[in-house]
């Protein structure tokens, strides 16, 4: 008995860095995007969180638009935090289990601060009621686990259609949470850069170069959650490829497919929201994130390719994704929207020499 | 003659692990590859199976080499099945899917025949993550891809590595079968019972200082 509570200690210390430091790590980029945006809407001659709650709670197309947007951003933290798979095998330690219930829901309410302030702030008493309920939900689906998946009746019809059907697969099985968070950093992206246009009262045409530069910068950490897994994949299946005649050059060919789907997909999410705010902004509001997607992600294919070939992968394939915002964001506030073709000629130059 | 080897020279990390390498394995052929730890095996296997350019020399399969041009590369591969010491393709993959890659990159059919199957057992494993395997188990479906076509040359490294004793056995009876109908094999193994079984021709690597 006397040793109990070292070890129990210790144990909640491995829990610790098992669960809630993966769970912290997926958590930072929400805490980034929800914190621009309420930079955007709360600033000083913004809403207040009163306005934004009564809207929600007044118009059930808002509300549901909120509490989607975050359930999608925080589902990915909750998994890790209500399933603690990674830490499984602690369970058959002689050990209570109780600090690992009290640091996970300590850990639900500090990493959902933004939402619960919101709430809070907003609407007192009910606002800590609907947190409740929404987390409730959200620790219900964080329960929900998929089928396994089967083959079925699987014929590929070619090594291109192969190649590209496992990276797909990537992106379904090791992928799937990046893919729900950056759904709802793609809807923050475009509110976030709608509300900067719109305060700032632009033309069209400056509104579309405003509101892309903004999605460029809060989309970052959601498009490298999503690239990672694909990096990966590309080094992993490297020597099948290479058994199997299928060129670096096609390989490269396929990865380029793969990322500009993911940027054309998010941009284009993220374009709706922002066309939500300002309609004015009309076909610029398509053309330009849209052009813009297509040149970041030619050119962070690059990255991507670099990044597989050094040791520190990770690091290389998420600094390719911010050296391509960043890349974004300067083309746009040089040339205006003329940027969309720097950034699509530096794109298929990069693609080029991957 | 289904695959000659002239004068091969792989280096890695400033190392030469293979210096002039000759080999010519005919049709029927199993060629056991032998040598202690570090004496370059796995190096020269990945350099037969065009994962790692060599330095010098040509390796040449069914009449193509693995490092000519983009058409005579394609042919060589069409024609290997190769099995790595690791046997670690993605691991999202399901078995399934990784003899469909396979299968379709080498443009034979996408699953595996049923006496393969039956042989490694494969049909457990259609369904299962690679990354949710064995090791045995990793290896067996590798050795399903490998086999599909068939190949006009297998390369295995390590092939037994992790398989029970009746998988094993099933392993023997498939290279032997292989060679018997007109094809050839490399195997690199420290296990030399298994090359005796599998009626091998040994070449041993000396240990490089």
């Amino acid at each position: 008995m006397a040793d109990a509570g070292p070890r129990s200690s210790s144990v909640t210390r491995v829990w610790i860095r098992a669960v809630l430091a993966p769970a912290d790590r997926r958590a930072a980029p929400v805490l980034i995007g929800t914190g621009i945006v309420g930079i955007v809407v709360f600033g000083p001659t913004g809403m207040q969180p009163h306005d934004l709650t009564q809207l929600a709670m007044l118009s059930p197309v808002v509300g549901l638009v909120l509490v989607a947007t975050w359930t999608l951003l925080f589902l990915p933290v909750a998994r890790v935090i209500v399933r603690g798979d990674a830490a499984r095998y602690l369970r058959s330690l002689p050990s209570p289990r109780w600090p690992a219930f009290a640091l996970g829901a300590l850990a639900m309410t500090v990493l959902q601060l933004p939402w619960l302030l919101l709430w809070l702030v907003g609407a007192g008493a009910i606002g800590a009621l609907v947190v409740a309920l929404v987390t409730g939900l959200v620790v219900g689906l964080a329960l929900v686990r998929g089928r396994p998946p089967r083959v079925g009746r699987l014929r590929w019809r070619g090594p291109l259609a192969a190649l590209f059907g496992v990276y797909v697969r990537a992106l379904r099985r090791r992928a799937f949470d990046a893919l729900l968070r950056g759904v709802g950093l793609a809807v923050l992206a475009g509110l976030a850069g709608g509300l900067f246009a719109r305060n700032n009262d632009l033309e069209p045409r400056e509104a579309s170069v405003l509101a892309t530069a903004v999605i460029a910068v809060v989309l970052t950490p959601g498009w490298s959650g999503i690239l990672l897994p694909l990096a990966e994949t590309h080094r992993d299946s490297a020597w099948l490829a290479a058994t199997h005649g299928i060129s670096e050059s096609a390989r490269v060919g396929v990865l380029a497919a793969v990322s500009v789907a993911i940027y054309v997909a998010t941009s284009a999410l993220a374009a709706v929201a922002a066309f939500a705010i300002v309609p004015g902004a009309g076909a610029w509001l398509v053309a330009v994130p849209l052009g813009i997607a297509v040149g970041t992600g030619l050119a962070v294919t690059r990255g991507l390719v670099r990044a597989q070939r050094s040791a520190a992968m990770a690091a290389r394939a998420v600094i390719g994704v911010i050296v391509g915002s960043a890349i974004v964001v300067v083309a746009l506030g040089v040339f205006g929207a003329t940027g969309v073709l720097a950034v699509l000629l530096a794109g298929v130059l990069a693609v080029g020499t991957a | 003659m289904i695959c000659t080897i002239e004068r091969l020279v792989v280096r890695r990390g400033g190392r030469t692990i293979v210096d002039g390498f000759d080999l010519e394995a005919t049709a029927g052929e199993t060629i056991g590859i032998v040598g202690k730890n570090g004496s370059g095996k796995s190096t020269l296997l990945m350099a037969i199976a065009g994962v790692l350019a060599p330095h010098d020399g040509r390796v040449v399969i069914d009449g193509a080499s693995v490092w000519g041009g983009a058409r005579e590369r394609l042919r060589a591969r069409k024609a290997l099945g190769y099995v790595p010491e690791a046997a670690d393709p993605p691991g999202f993959l399901l078995g399934g899917e990784l003899w469909a890659m396979c299968g379709a990159s080498r443009g034979v059919e996408q699953a595996p025949s049923p006496t393969l199957s039956d042989a490694l057992g494969l049909d457990e494993l259609r369904d299962v993550p690679l990354e949710r395997m064995s090791l045995g188990q990793r290896r067996r479906a590798c050795l399903g891809a490998a086999l599909l076509g068939p190949p006009r040359l297998l390369v295995l490294d390590e092939p037994d590595n992790g398989l029970d004793a009746k998988r094993a056995d099933a392993l023997v009876e498939l290279v032997k079968a292989h060679a018997a109908a007109g094809h050839a094999a490399i195997v690199a193994t420290h296990d030399r019972a298994l090359l005796e079984r599998a009626g091998a021709r040994n070449i041993a690597l000396a240990t490089k200082a």
